[in-house]
């Protein structure tokens, strides 16, 4: 019947045939209604997860970091690790919201929400590790070039560190900009459907006196692409800069010109993995199946093949250049310490190569993008891989280098650096609870913006419109 | 009337409104309104605001205020005489302990001890010190030093300790005085005095590792029951039969210095001594030997035999080819160099040492290596004499026993008839400044001082002698057991006052006495005639040897650490924490097995990469049941190359009481160690160390070595890492003097060769170091691993002690560390020494990437840490390419701001905590807290006083040139060896420029193709061996 309105290739974005109306529902009933038993539930575990975090660094902030099993050679274990491969997650929410965004890939709108969400508790999550890493966690402060009484003693500009810093507190700064500006017009939506008065006051706070006026959405949209234009180059420029700490020093293993485009796939290939884990689970809980579609989940599965793939390259790179520069030390670091099996901690590397390399080819498959099911297993494997990738980088290069006088013992993470890693587990799942049910997990004006024309409901509110008069089809077309 | 002004129409008329209005401009409540009100309509004015945030930050300081612990420090209310704040003292004196003796100058800061330096006035050791003497002044301030004196444990006054010990006296027959070795003339004198006294009375040495062997056998030959004087200096052929002489034998800090003469090369002088070495159990003189070979302990005396005979010209009968080829090779050198050549053993045996005797006098080394103008003073003790005092004292025979420094409870191996003979005797008095384990069998115990603390002298060598006197008060109510006696004889002085007498007699004024005290060493020209040689012995001993069974199962051969000894160091944590040089272990003793035997015991075959692996990544190792003399102990087993395959070997001098020390005590319960002394035997009148068939039995347990270095050879599958180490052969070196340069120009090669790799090995421009540029050189040819200079760093630089729990994962705090590798065949390996520090790089890789700048480099070239600034991130300990950085894991000095936060660290950590411990602190160097990073600082304190001394001076500063210093740093001034060379390398006549510059040849920078530009410099290993010709 109406076939003309249907695109052969795309699929719609939106399910269901949805009046915008639909839309609103849809999304803010979780926030207007009471939880549900599992949010009560996840938000216990992850408190407690939380809770747990945060008496490990108690400890170690009163007893030192030798309540961590690092030692004289290994100087960063867990901790550089972890954050590496949060900062890696955060990747995903900046990619979809902003280049997506500047790329008018109208897909985007049905995840960019909880990614930037994810982005942001990522980031939170990451930098508690530079910081609480510090043996003196209180003289942090000392990082800041701010003017002091000390000289003036300034901080140290060549120090990869350093940069860290500043990219880092960009990046969050930025992300969260984003990430609320666009929050703005869904505040009010919530706010102008509260029914008591604490309720409307807080939205009310929260949505800055939004109107809806055109001349707010002129303005929000205009910020938002500015917004936009400032994400992008912090996508590539933040784990470029985090890579910075590896390779410009001069361990084997670290040093090494490859790493910021490689750190940098690597981070996009974690943080989609990240969004499928969540969304896999997000649109089920919350019953948006029609917003976050099997389309959406194709496509992200399509990145992870991707940059799974130029990791893949990277690694196999790295191998390469160990054996060609004929250097003992790369040698010995890539082809024993890492790529033999059998040495001591053989079995991450090849833990990495398996979860980050093998197993994403499984997406060459359609009907494998399209199952839920084995993207999420795979969306776990990715970052479980991930994070073996960060820990076989940091660890295996710096337990065997230079010296063999100075080669570590086994190093295993005690208690405490577990507790540390699953602290920020649940405050990265304590912030996205509250956030899943306090804030619109889905832009619920952009979907209203891609509804018309993108959404299933599309095809048959134009059949309908065709029988009516033509002028009026003429301008429900032109929009 | 009066003109009204007013600002407003409210004011005029004064309205209600205006009058609340007026009253509440300056409320005097807070305005907390109750939530459920309008809270959130509430306005917070500017000055609501500052209200809270003054209560908030109020709050927020008293919830969080720090309680930073206070520490006392009690200023002096008169300033004594000769004490300046801040200015040190010095004070020759002299380590004495169970005979030996090191003069010595302590470092004596606002009254306190805290530092040993050598005494570069000595004769005989020339301002070399070992690990153990380094480390005594820590036993001064020793927590389980006894207090008080006590008669059955209560506390008693020295008055009615006398009484009481004169009533017990009284009548008593047969009463015996128990000492180690003692040489020093005034004690002998005193002892002399109180014999008188009691004319049945006797004096008896014990020596816990004798040299009885030695004594009788020269009695035997010489007609002197002595050790004569030996001069490895002389020596261009030293073989050396299981003599420990750089570690634990006789004099080893005398020997390592005349034995590092002829191992020091120049690029004009490459004539080097040759060092034969024959061994059952890897040993540090071993490691250092030119060729060492293996042989069952019990073919020692047959190795002796075929020696013998191969220098008299006749055949061997030697059945391991290795070893009689080695032999051969011996004899042939030996022979080539008669009267420059000299051969020692280490055996216990009488034969062997007769027939030693023998060989020397075959190659005429009496009167040129061997000198019997002068003896050896050190050990006295007769194993014979001992076990027989235990006979009397099992017989009832021995009415009273006083002891002083003898603890044969714990260290002679039948200890049970010690303790049961100990019973019988009525009347027991121990001097021991500890309750050690024969202390505690006694009744009356006196303790005495701590040599610094003490006056005396000693004669290390006949004619040689070296002085004590206190370097402090006596802590507690000691007293010196010289003292004991005299008064027990009726003296009517005391000792300080005897001694000063005694050798006002022989150098005639009050004076000259005192300049004795102020050089802390005089020598006495005698005229002794050397000895006459008697080889009728000889022929008995040989046929001896012949007759004895070489054993075919596993032998067991215990031996002495460098640190620990027979236990004297147990209860010192410096000593304990002092890596081993040859296991590298720490705070144990262990079961060594050769690489061939852990194959069939433990099941690990090191040859497999991943068996060896595991064994050296994790800390636990394989427990292993030793059966020994009918008795059994348990230790783990380390795997140690250059160890006979069918020998193991343990350390004696663990397994101490819980009382003689915190430190020798792993746990609670649990000793350090196990006491292995037990294992030995009495064989022909004296103690052998070795056992024959000894039953081994793995269990599955296992149990935590505390290794400080795991991995041991620098060759990997990818490649030989030749820029950390360089070693090479005499013939190597004498066939191509350019070696080492040659090899680093192709190292270098890409980055315009030695030449120019200071400029073209980065784009940046080098940067101009005038003034004063520090730097080190040090010859790995001198160097023999003995750790000297390990303990001496940490008692400069207040480094800290971590205990074993610690040491396990890895967070010892050393600031220098030797790194042992091996080289060559893995059963036998060659053995390369290379201490190891910051080496301050030029474009040192920790200082770029600090994200506070916390460590920087100094205009003088120091790569220098700024505590206050760091704030722990420990990036700069990852990028050290050497790995000499060291975080503070846990606040192991109590400096840390946040109080009680030790409770989980180990015994060790609270022991140096202690106040007491603590005093041995260098105030001159900061107490790192927790967090930080720390390093070597090249003795930076030293330096700054050092400059200080030229600047007062108007002078430049000196730094070796004519042998004028004016400074050393604390690892230089303890090198027995002079190994480590320190100072101005800008000057060129400074003796680090000289060291470099004659040395060019052997010069190499570790890792230096990565252009940190290190200002460490090494020499070459380079071993002295002819035909061999190195690989790789």
């Amino acid at each position: 019947m109406s076939v003309k309105y249907e695109s052969q290739l795309r699929e719609p974005l939106v399910y269901g045939n949805k009046t915008y109306h639909d839309v609103t529902e849809d999304i803010v009933r979780p926030i207007e209604a009471k939880p549900s038993k599992l949010w009560y539930i996840g938000f216990y575990i992850s408190v407690c997860l939380l809770m747990f975090g945060v008496y490990s660094v108690y400890r170690e902030v009163t007893y030192g970091i030798g309540e961590w099993n690092l030692n004289k050679t290994i100087g960063w274990g867990w901790d550089i690790t972890n954050f590496v491969w949060w900062v890696g997650i955060g990747h995903a929410g900046t990619l979809i919201s902003a280049i997506l965004l500047l790329f008018r890939q109208g897909w985007r709108t049905g995840v960019n929400r909880a990614a930037e969400a994810m982005t942001i508790f990522a980031v939170m999550c990451a930098g508690q590790f530079p910081i609480f890493h510090m043996g003196r966690v209180w003289m942090a402060f000392f990082v800041l070039p701010y003017p002091n009484s000390r000289g003036p003693l300034w901080v140290n500009f060549n120090s990869p560190l350093l940069w860290d810093v500043f990219a880092i507190s960009t990046y969050f700064t930025v992300s969260l900009l984003f990430w609320y500006s666009g929050l703005i017009p869904d505040f009010a939506t919530v706010r102008d459907r509260a029914k008591t008065k604490l309720r409307k006051h807080l939205y009310g706070i929260a949505a800055f006196g939004w109107t809806g006026s055109t001349k707010h959405w002129q303005r929000h949209e205009s910020l938002s692409l500015v917004l936009a234009g400032l994400s992008t180059p912090l996508v590539l420029s933040v784990h470029t800069i985090v890579s910075f700490d590896f390779a410009t020093s001069v361990i084997p293993g670290w040093h090494t010109t490859i790493f910021p485009p490689y750190f940098v796939a690597g981070a996009i290939f974690s943080g989609f993995a990240m969004v499928q884990s969540l969304m896999v689970v997000v649109r089920k809980v919350f019953g948006l199946k029609d917003y976050i579609t099997l389309g959406h989940i194709e496509a992200m599965n399509k990145v992870i093949v991707l940059t799974g793939s130029i990791v893949g390259i990277a690694y196999l790179t790295e191998l390469f250049m160990g054996w060609y520069s004929q250097n003992k030390y790369e040698g010995y670091t890539f082809w024993y310490s890492r790529a033999n099996l059998f040495s001591p901690y053989g079995w991450s590397y090849w833990g990495m190569m398996a979860c980050n390399v093998l197993s994403p080819q499984i997406f060459w498959f359609r009907k494998m993008r399209r199952n839920l099911f084995v993207t999420f297993f795979m969306s776990v494997l990715v970052n479980i891989g991930m994070w073996f990738e960060r820990f076989v980088i940091i660890v295996t290069s710096i337990y065997r280098d230079y010296l063999p006088s100075s080669w570590s013992v086994y190093y295993s993470p005690s208690i405490w650096e577990i507790g540390f890693y699953l602290g920020t587990f649940g405050l990265f799942f304590t912030c996205f609870f509250l956030f899943a049910k306090y804030f619109p997990t889905i832009a619920i004006a952009e979907i209203k913006y891609v509804l018309k024309t993108t959404g299933e409901s599309y095809k048959d509110n134009m059949a309908t419109i065709e029988k009516k008069q033509a002028d009026e089809f003429a301008h429900e077309y032109a929009h | 009337m009066e003109k009204k002004h007013w600002q407003s129409f409210g004011e005029l008329n004064n309205s209600e409104a205006f009058q609340q209005s007026a009253k509440d401009e300056f409320r005097e409540e807070l305005p907390f309104e109750s939530a459920d009100s309008s809270f959130l309509e509430t306005k917070a004015p500017r000055r609501d605001f500052l209200k809270y945030l003054g209560f908030s930050t109020a709050a927020a300081a008293v919830a969080a205020s720090c309680e930073v612990p206070v520490k006392k420090a009690i200023p002096f209310a008169n300033r004594p005489e000769d004490v300046v704040p801040g200015v040190s003292n010095f004070y020759a004196t002299t380590y004495v302990q169970d005979g030996d003796a090191v003069s010595i100058v302590a470092k004596v800061r606002d009254g306190r001890p805290i530092k040993i330096e050598g005494n570069e006035m000595s004769s005989i050791t020339k301002g070399g010190t070992s690990a153990r003497v380094q480390a005594s002044v820590l036993d001064l301030y020793d927590g389980a030093r006894l207090r008080f004196p006590s008669i059955d444990g209560k506390e008693v006054t020295f008055e009615a300790m006398d009484q009481a010990v004169a009533a017990a006296m009284n009548g008593v027959s047969n009463p015996v005085l128990l000492t180690s070795t003692v040489n020093s003339p005034s004690s002998l004198a005193v002892i002399q005095q109180f014999l008188a006294k009691y004319p049945s009375g006797k004096h008896v040495t014990y020596d816990a590792v004798s040299y009885s062997g030695i004594l009788l056998a020269n009695e035997a030959n010489y007609g002197k029951k002595a050790i004569p004087n030996y001069k490895f200096d002389n020596a261009k052929v030293i073989v050396s039969l299981g003599a420990d002489f750089l570690g634990t034998w006789i004099s080893p800090v005398e020997f390592a210095k005349q034995y590092s003469k002829g191992k020091k090369l120049s690029d004009t002088n490459l004539e080097m001594s040759k060092h034969y070495h024959f061994e059952s159990v890897a040993s540090l003189t071993g490691s250092n030997a030119d060729e060492r070979f293996l042989h069952r302990p019990s073919e020692t005396g047959a190795v002796a035999n075929a020696l013998l005979a191969a220098v008299n010209g006749g055949s061997i009968n030697i059945s391991d080819s290795k070893l009689k080829a080695g032999i051969e090779k011996a004899a042939k050198a030996l022979l080539a160099n008669k009267g420059q050549s000299l051969v020692v053993a280490g055996s216990n045996d009488v034969n062997v040492q007769i027939v030693v005797n023998a060989i020397n006098e075959a190659i005429q080394s009496n009167g040129k290596t061997i000198d019997w103008s002068v003896s050896n003073t050190v050990r006295a003790g007769i194993d014979a004499e001992f076990a027989s005092l235990v006979d009397a004292m099992n017989a009832g025979a021995v009415g009273a026993l006083m002891i002083y420094g003898a603890n044969p409870v714990y260290s002679w191996f039948d200890q049970a008839k010690v303790k049961s003979g100990l019973d019988k005797v009525k009347v027991k008095i121990s001097f021991s400044e500890k309750a050690d384990e024969t202390t505690q069998l006694c009744k009356y115990v006196i303790p005495s001082h701590h040599y610094l603390e003490s006056w005396g002298d000693a004669e290390i060598k006949t004619g040689h002698y070296s002085f004590i006197q206190p370097t402090i008060n006596p802590l507690f109510k000691t007293r010196q057991w010289q003292d004991n006696l005299l008064k027990w004889s009726g003296a009517s002085v005391d000792y300080a006052a005897y001694v000063k007498q005694f050798w006002i007699a022989k150098v005639g004024s009050e004076n000259a006495w005192d300049k004795l005290l102020q050089d802390g060493v005089n020598v006495v020209a005698e005229a002794n005639a050397g000895a006459a040689y008697n080889g009728s012995p000889v022929a008995g001993a040989v046929a001896k040897i012949a007759a004895y069974k070489v054993s075919t199962g596993t032998e067991l051969q215990l031996y002495q650490k460098v640190a620990i000894g027979a236990g004297q160091g147990a209860a010192n944590p410096w000593l304990q924490e002092m890596p081993d040089p040859i296991t590298r272990a720490t705070w144990d003793n262990y079961l060594i097995v050769s690489p061939a035997m852990a194959k069939t015991l433990l099941g690990i075959d090191l040859t497999n990469n991943g068996q060896a692996d595991s064994y050296e990544v994790n800390p636990p190792k394989k427990v292993v049941s030793i059966k020994a003399n009918g008795k059994t102990i348990q230790l783990p087993a380390l795997i140690i190359p250059g160890t006979h395959p069918s020998t193991v070997g343990i350390a004696v001098g663990y397994g101490r009481d819980a009382k003689v020390g915190r430190a020798a005590m792993e746990d609670e319960i649990k000793s350090v160690g196990v006491n292995a002394f037990p294992l030995a035997g009495m064989v022909d009148g004296t103690v052998s160390f070795s056992v024959g068939d000894v039953s081994l039995t793995a269990t599955t347990e296992k149990h935590p070595v505390a290794l400080t270095q795991t991995h041991n050879i620098y060759d990997t599958p990818q490649g030989n890492r030749t820029e950390v180490m360089k070693e090479l052969t005499l013939a190597e070196l004498k066939h191509n003097p350019k070696e080492v340069l040659e090899e680093r120009e192709k190292e270098l090669a890409a980055y315009g060769g030695v030449a120019n790799f200071k400029e073209d090995g980065s784009i940046y421009k080098p940067i101009d170091k005038p003034g004063i540029k520090w730097g080190m050189s040090i010859d790995l040819n001198a160097c023999n691993g003995c750790g000297a200079c390990v303990v001496a760093c940490s008692a400069e630089n207040n480094v800290s002690v971590v205990g074993k729990s610690e040491v396990l994962r890895f967070h010892d705090m050393a600031w220098l560390r030797i790194d042992r590798y091996y080289s060559g065949d893995s059963d036998n390996p060659k053995v390369v020494f290379q201490p190891l520090m910051c080496q301050h790089c030029d474009n040192a890789p920790c200082e770029n990437v600090c994200p506070v700048a916390a460590t920087n480099h100094s205009s003088e070239g120091l790569n220098q840490m700024t505590y206050n600034r760091c704030i722990g991130t420990r990036y700069c300990a990852n990028n050290c390419p050497y790995k000499v950085r060291r975080f503070n894991w846990a606040d192991y000095t109590g400096a840390d701001s946040f109080a009680n936060n030790q409770s989980e660290l180990n015994d060790t950590i609270h022991y140096m905590n202690e106040d007491l411990t603590r005093m041995v602190l260098n105030p001159d160097v900061t107490v790192r807290s927790r967090g930080v990073i720390e390093k070597c600082s090249f003795c930076v304190q030293r330096l700054q006083e050092g400059k200080l001394k030229a600047k007062k001076e108007s002078r430049p500063l000196k730094t070796g040139e004519n042998n004028e210093w004016d400074l050393k740093v604390a690892c230089q001034q303890s090198c027995p060896t002079e190994a480590i060379v320190f100072g101005n390398v800008n000057d060129s006549k400074s003796a680090v420029s000289v060291h470099r510059g004659t040395n060019n040849n052997r010069l190499f920078y570790s890792l230096e193709q990565l252009h940190v530009l290190p200002n460490v410099s090494y020499m070459a290993k380079v071993r002295n061996i002819e035909s061999e010709v190195h690989e790789g």
